[in-house]
Formats: structure tokens, C-alpha cells, sequence
């Protein structure tokens, strides 16, 4: 079942989490304001907005927020799309309610549902804010505690600080719900 | 017996490729037993859709609630002259061309159709003219049904060529004639087709390019060869056409979407160049709901120019996305010997599953000699040129771009006596929405959506009027911002190609992000959940409408009515 695998997934988020642990530093800083969009400027779409939850595991960063901004990359058709058909999209991070101490910086990273892919996006400036691209349909966002001495790897090493999934990750199978009550989940490869 | 590893690959590789391969299929596997028809017919039969997705309890013997329509019903095809390939008109500056729209026989794989056609082809002939030409076209009506002639792009001098019945002109009857003037100031790629029942008519083959050479040679950079490339998808079952809906169109929550898909009107076409060889592609998409992501097998593409004017910059690209009404002029670089398959390449959506899946069709095939090409232009290929000429008439244009918009609009949807199973599983299915609808993923409810139950609305944010009833009126060489919004929180929120008729505009920002390489469009695609800023230049008096190119969208509302004045 899709849901269990969902929560499989988080389950694995939140062991790799508890792995390093981490104190509070220093304060949140304001959003950067060469940032932010001139007033007559429309927004990136809330609909497709993702929200970062805290894990509520790493210290300073129990009450942590923030938002992943998904706009498409840019294209000469405005909409973005891989020649594979996925969407190419522009992803801004921005966290707030985050303490960091001396020497921690946060990465953000994007992964597959099945976590057997990952690409880091940047690594939080001091506005807890970092941006680039991402070119699947769905996806898991995972903002990581990381040691600011080290180079980002190909994987996240620090605890998990803050995780959301795309707006698409709420798609759901049909199989043994509802209209479809006698569609056995398992015809359709669902345990 | 052990199975090795490369035999279980192999199992795993070919089950989804059999189970996605029955999509066109007939009903057996959802106890439809469909009635044994020869050739078209007025029976409502279920339209082909993937087999493997179960059908919603109670669907099964659900039609549209309008009657089942084809223009030849019971008429032998035979008694149609067969359609020939397109041919170019080079058409000069003063002259009078005659253009007739007729039923045509076709022939695609196995099937006889009764289909329609502009001069007996498909598509209807390229007008290729001079820009700066006027041209007088004497059009002539021999089809079954009202309708008019849509000079798609042009920005004519006088509306009332514009071909919109009620607005710039009366109906043409079955019979009757008009005669268009038109003039063509702008070079590039433009379309012609019917502004009545799109939905049957430009859908049966009633579209045709319009190709207006620049005054300079330098203007685009050379190339061995071009092609006009007009892509295409039609609804076939075994049985033939499906029926369109007599008193509305059916498919009017996403539109009708076809199962076979055509490029210059057939299903096989194939070009044949020397490897080395650049062609330059003039695409048009005609389809009615249908957007592409072309890819031309790995091929190089660079982006050239797309409706009413070259980009600011050429640019490479994997693809070409191409929303209905949209135009492209793309350069294609086919450097290897070998046989390329043009496709089709999007991720559709298995809303029963709950999943993104590839769906690639094939489009076409380009069969790459190894004789090497007599003058290689694979140097000017390489060269992304960054067009003055577009930059300049764009920079008076760009003191505009940080105003506050002039008009709001958002784009929207009503739904009224659909089906209750409908209603239900769609506010279910509703909790994610794509940005783009690439295939129709949920056939039936679409199907059984018409135009008399679905209304989509164009509403002006700040009058709270909608559609018809908004009256823009604004001065020749306004340049005015409409700021549209494609609101996810309706019943169905879908993609939206919105087209403005006579004028010109720039795409200035999406979702706060601002357009670093502009060009001049005339159609744009809103995508759901997104906030689209259009720069529009009132160049031309008249009476105009813009409006969503969904065919069915169309048809079920999603249009506005403005005026432009001259100025005092």
C-alpha cells in the first residue's frame, strides 16, 4: 500500500534523524530582502507550495518551520518539462525558527519517494534561505543538519531537521476504497 | 526452472508495455457490449480508454446527455472525393486566392473516414506570402454546417475579417461564400481554421498553415530544409470516429483528447534527410486539448522563434512543449546516420493508481542517410544568435513590465446535473491536481461532461463579471497588463491556452518570476495553480475576443469580448 510505503519512508527519515545529534545557537535571522519580490509581482503558486515540518528531534529546531516554493525552471514555454516529461521546476527553501550553533549549517536535499535518488539543492544561507532545481514529479524535501567544515556528499550525513513531500506526493491509489471497494489492493500490486 | 535475473528484467519490461499497449482496445473488459457497427456511426459508444483502469460502479451504461452527431451520418464515404496531401500556395502581394472547406474521404491504417478539408487536403494548404503582403481570400462553404475562417495570429487592420461569427461576421452557410482580406505584418507561423464548432470541424481536418517570409535573408539563420510540422490527434475505435456532441461538445472537463496521433494529417509521417542536415520545423499544434513535449530523439533542437515574432535570444532545449494554437520554429541538428523517432514524451497520470507513468507515442520518423549534406550549416546551428531586431521594438515596451495590472483575471469552472458518481470521485480525486492535464486520464467522466453541463469562466477579479459579459474597451497602442490567475481550487481546475485575437503580447512573469528572454505570442499557457502577467500591445482597432483554445473549453464559455478604439 502506497500509504504504508509513505510512512516507511518517514520512518527511515526520522532514524537517519536521530542518528546526530545537535544543539542550539545562535538566533533566526529576518528574510533577506533582495530576495523578495517587488510588490507588483505575483506570488510562486501556493497550491503547490511545500510545507517543511519539523522532525521535533534535533534541539533548536524542535519548533522549526518552513517553505518549499516551486516554480518552473526556466523555459522558453513557460511550462519546464524534461524531455522524459517531468516537470523542471525551481525549488526555494526558506526555514525559519532555527537555532544553530556554532560551526552547523543546514542542507536542503530533494529525493525520490523511494529515497534512491537524491540531489542537494544548497546549503541554507544565513537567512535560512537556498534555491535550485528539480526535475521530478514527486519528490521529498529534506532540510539536514550538517557540519559547515564539510563539503555537501551525495547523501545527507546529519540528522534531519525538517521534511515535506510535493504537493503531488497526496496522490493516492484507488484500489479498495470507496467506489472501488471491490478492487483487492493487491491486483494492482498494493500489499 | 530458474528464471534467471535478465528473463525476470525482461517479464517486468514487457507486462507494463502489454497493459499500457491496450488502450485502444474495445470495452469487453468492462461488460460493455458494444452493438456491431460498419463505419461511422450515430450509436454513443464508449470512447477506447486503458483497459486495465476498472470502471467507476454504475458508469457502465451512462451516455452523454446530448445526442451522438457526426456531419456525414449515413452517407457513403465513396461519395466524397479522396484528400490529398497539403500543397504550398505562394501567394502574391494583391492577389485573390479561393479557399473551400468540404468533406473529404481519408484513409488512416485501415479505416474509411468521412472527414473535412480546405481544398480537398490535409492539411488545408500552406498560404505562404510576403510580409507587408495583403492578400484577398475568397472562401467558399461546402460543408454540412455553418462556419467561419479564423486567420489565427495575424493582427489584422480590419476585425471584421477576423472570422468570429456574431462579433466580426455572420455565419457562412452551407453554400454561401465571404471574401477575407487579410494582411500579414507580422513574419513567422500562422493557422487558419474554423471559430465554429471547433470542436467537429478544425477536429475532422479544417486547419492550414500561413508562413510569412521575412523582408531580409538574414532574418533567421540558414538552414538545409523546412518543413511545416502540424501536430494532431484524433478518437478513433475500431468502429471509426467517435460521435461529437449534437447541441454541445462532450469532453468539456478537459476537452477531447485523441488516441491517434497525426502529424501533417496522417499517422506515419516520415522525412528523409542527409546526416549533417539541419531542418527547420514550423510547428503548429491544432489539436483541440491535447499539449505536446516534442523530442526529436536526442537531436539537438534550438529554439528559433514561436507566434508572433523570433525570441530575444535563441536558445537549445531537449523539447518542445506546444500547447494547442501554440507556434514554434525550432532548428533540429541530425548529425548521425540512423533512423529517429519523433515522439511524443510526457508523464501521464493513472489517477486510479495513484501514479505518474511514462507515455511516449511515436510521431513521426526521420531517416538520416549516411550521404553527408552538400553545404553543412551545423556552424550556425552551434551559434545562438541574440536577435537586435526583437530586443529593440521590445524596449518600449519594458518601462510597462513592473506596472500594476490593468485587469485581473481568473480562470475557472462550473458544473451543474453531472453525474453524481462524477461529482463524488472527482472531489475525491481532486486532492492533487496537476499543473498540465497530458492525456485524457479519466476518459469517461470526460466524455461524459458536455458543454451543457460544464461552464468555464473567465471572471474578472475586480467587476466580478464573467466571460461574455466582461466589455474591455481600451485605446489604439494601450499597452495594458492582464494579470490571470488559474485558480486550483475549482471542481476541475485544467491547463488553460488562452489566445488573444488581432494584438500581440509579451509573457512578462510567472509566478513572480520574470521572463529573462522574450518573445512576441499570442496564445501562452496558464497552467494550473499559476499567475500568469501578459503585456499586451493594442496595435489594432476593432472588435476582438480572447479566449481559451480547448476547443470544448471554448464552446463551454471560457471567452471575453473587448474593444479597441482609435485613438483621439
Amino acid at each position: 500500500m502506497r500509504t504504508f510505503q509513505f510512512f516507511l519512508v518517514l520512518a527511515v527519515l526520522l532514524v537517519t534523524g536521530l542518528t546526530i545529534p545537535a544543539t542550539p545557537a545562535s538566533a533566526t535571522l529576518p528574510a533577506d530582502p533582495t530576495c523578495m519580490a517587488p510588490d507588483n509581482d505575483p506570488d510562486p503558486p501556493v497550491y503547490y507550495a511545500i510545507d517543511l515540518v519539523t522532525t521535533r528531534k534535533v534541539p533548536g529546531a524542535r519548533l522549526a518551520t518552513g517553505t518549499g516554493n516551486v516554480t518552473f525552471a526556466h523555459s522558453p514555454f513557460g511550462v519546464a518539462l524534461t524531455p522524459e516529461g517531468e516537470y523542471a521546476y525551481s525549488l526555494a527553501i526558506s526555514m525559519e525558527k532555527v537555532r544553530l550553533k556554532e560551526g552547523q549549517v543546514l542542507d536542503a536535499w530533494v529525493t525520490t519517494p523511494s529515497l534512491d535518488q537524491v540531489v542537494h539543492i544548497g546549503r541554507l544561507n544565513a537567512s535560512l534561505a537556498t534555491s535550485g532545481n528539480v526535475a521530478w514529479n514527486k519528490f521529498l524535501v529534506v532540510i539536514s543538519l550538517e557540519d559547515a567544515d564539510s563539503e555537501p556528499g551525495a547523501r545527507w550525513t546529519g540528522p534531519i531537521v525538517a521534511r515535506g513531500m510535493s504537493r503531488s506526493g497526496l496522490m493516492h491509489t484507488m484500489a479498495g476504497h470507496g467506489p472501488f471497494q471491490t478492487e483487492p489492493c493487491s491486483v494492482y500490486g498494493y500489499r | 526452472m530458474i528464471i534467471r535475473p535478465p528473463i525476470i528484467a525482461l517479464i517486468l519490461f514487457l507486462v507494463p508495455s502489454i497493459v499500457w499497449a491496450q488502450d485502444h482496445d474495445t470495452h469487453a473488459g468492462h461488460n460493455m457490449d458494444m452493438p456491431a457497427m460498419v463505419g461511422d456511426s450515430l450509436v454513443w459508444r464508449m470512447p477506447p480508454m486503458d483497459m486495465s483502469m476498472p470502471m467507476l460502479p454504475g458508469m457502465e451504461s451512462s451516455v452523454p446527455v446530448t445526442r451522438a452527431f457526426l456531419p456525414a451520418a449515413g452517407m457513403d464515404p465513396m461519395q466524397f472525393p479522396e484528400a490529398r496531401p497539403f500543397e504550398v500556395m505562394n501567394v502574391a502581394d494583391g492577389e485573390t486566392i479561393h479557399l473551400e472547406a468540404g468533406l473529404v474521404r481519408r484513409t488512416l491504417g485501415n479505416q474509411t473516414l468521412v472527414m473535412m478539408g480546405y481544398n480537398g487536403q490535409y492539411p488545408g494548404p500552406v498560404l505562404r506570402v510576403q510580409k507587408d503582403a495583403r492578400v484577398n481570400v475568397h472562401f467558399v462553404n461546402n460543408i454540412t454546417m455553418p462556419t467561419t475562417v479564423h486567420w489565427h495570429g495575424l493582427r489584422l487592420d480590419d476585425y471584421r475579417f477576423d472570422g468570429i461569427p456574431g462579433i466580426s461576421q455572420a455565419p457562412v452557410e452551407t453554400g454561401e461564400s465571404f471574401l477575407y482580406e487579410l494582411n500579414f505584418p507580422d513574419a513567422g507561423l500562422y493557422w487558419y481554421h474554423p471559430h465554429m464548432r471547433e470542436d467537429v470541424q478544425q477536429d475532422l481536418g479544417l486547419y492550414g498553415n500561413m508562413l510569412v517570409d521575412p523582408l531580409t535573408d538574414d532574418y533567421y539563420a540558414p538552414v538545409n530544409r523546412e518543413v511545416t510540422f502540424v501536430l494532431d490527434d484524433l478518437l478513433l475505435d475500431a468502429n471509426g470516429i467517435i460521435p461529437y456532441g449534437e447541441s454541445a461538445p462532450t469532453h468539456a472537463l478537459m476537452g477531447r483528447f485523441g488516441n491517434v496521433m497525426l502529424v501533417n494529417g496522417v499517422t506515419n509521417y516520415s522525412l528523409d534527410v542527409s546526416e549533417g542536415e539541419v531542418v527547420r520545423f514550423y510547428m503548429t499544434n491544432v489539436a483541440n486539448s491535447r499539449t505536446f513535449n516534442v523530442v526529436f530523439g536526442g537531436a539537438p533542437i534550438k529554439i528559433v522563434a514561436s507566434d508572433v515574432s523570433k525570441y530575444e535570444r535563441e536558445q537549445t532545449s531537449g523539447s518542445v512543449v506546444i500547447a494547442p494554437a501554440e507556434r514554434y520554429i525550432v532548428d533540429v541538428l541530425f548529425e548521425e546516420a540512423g533512423v529517429i523517432e519523433v515522439t511524443n514524451s510526457v508523464q501521464a497520470i493513472d489517477h486510479f493508481r495513484g501514479i505518474f507513468y511514462p507515455y511516449v507515442k511515436s510521431l513521426a520518423t526521420v531517416n538520416v542517410s549516411e550521404s553527408p549534406v552538400g553545404e553543412s550549416h551545423a556552424e550556425a546551428f552551434q551559434t545562438l544568435r541574440t536577435n537586435d531586431d526583437v530586443i529593440d521594438d521590445i524596449d518600449r515596451f519594458r518601462p510597462f513590465f513592473d506596472k500594476a495590472p490593468d485587469h485581473e483575471l481568473e480562470l475557472t469552472v462550473r458544473v451543474n446535473d453531472l453525474p453524481l458518481s462524477i461529482m463524488r470521485m472527482m472531489e475525491i480525486d481532486t486532492l492533487y491536481v496537476p499543473p498540465m492535464e497530458w492525456n485524457d486520464a479519466m476518459p469517461m467522466m470526460n466524455w461524459l461532461s458536455t458543454g451543457e453541463q460544464v461552464e468555464w469562466i473567465l471572471r474578472d477579479v475586480n467587476t466580478g463579471l464573467e466571460s461574455m459579459d466582461i466589455d474591455w474597451t481600451f485605446q489604439k497602442d494601450d499597452v495594458v497588463k492582464i494579470r490571470l490567475f488559474n485558480t486550483p481550487k475549482s471542481f476541475h481546475p485544467m491547463n488553460h491556452p488562452f489566445h488573444i485575437h488581432g494584438q500581440r503580447f509579451l509573457v512578462t512573469n510567472i509566478d513572480g518570476v520574470e521572463n529573462p528572454n522574450l518573445v512576441w505570442k499570442d496564445t501562452a499557457i496558464i497552467p494550473v495553480g499559476s499567475t500568469v502577467d501578459l503585456l499586451v500591445d493594442m496595435s489594432n482597432p476593432g472588435k476582438w475576443m480572447a479566449h481559451c483554445h480547448i476547443a470544448e473549453h471554448l464552446h463551454a464559455g471560457m471567452m471575453l469580448g473587448f474593444e479597441v478604439t482609435e485613438a483621439p
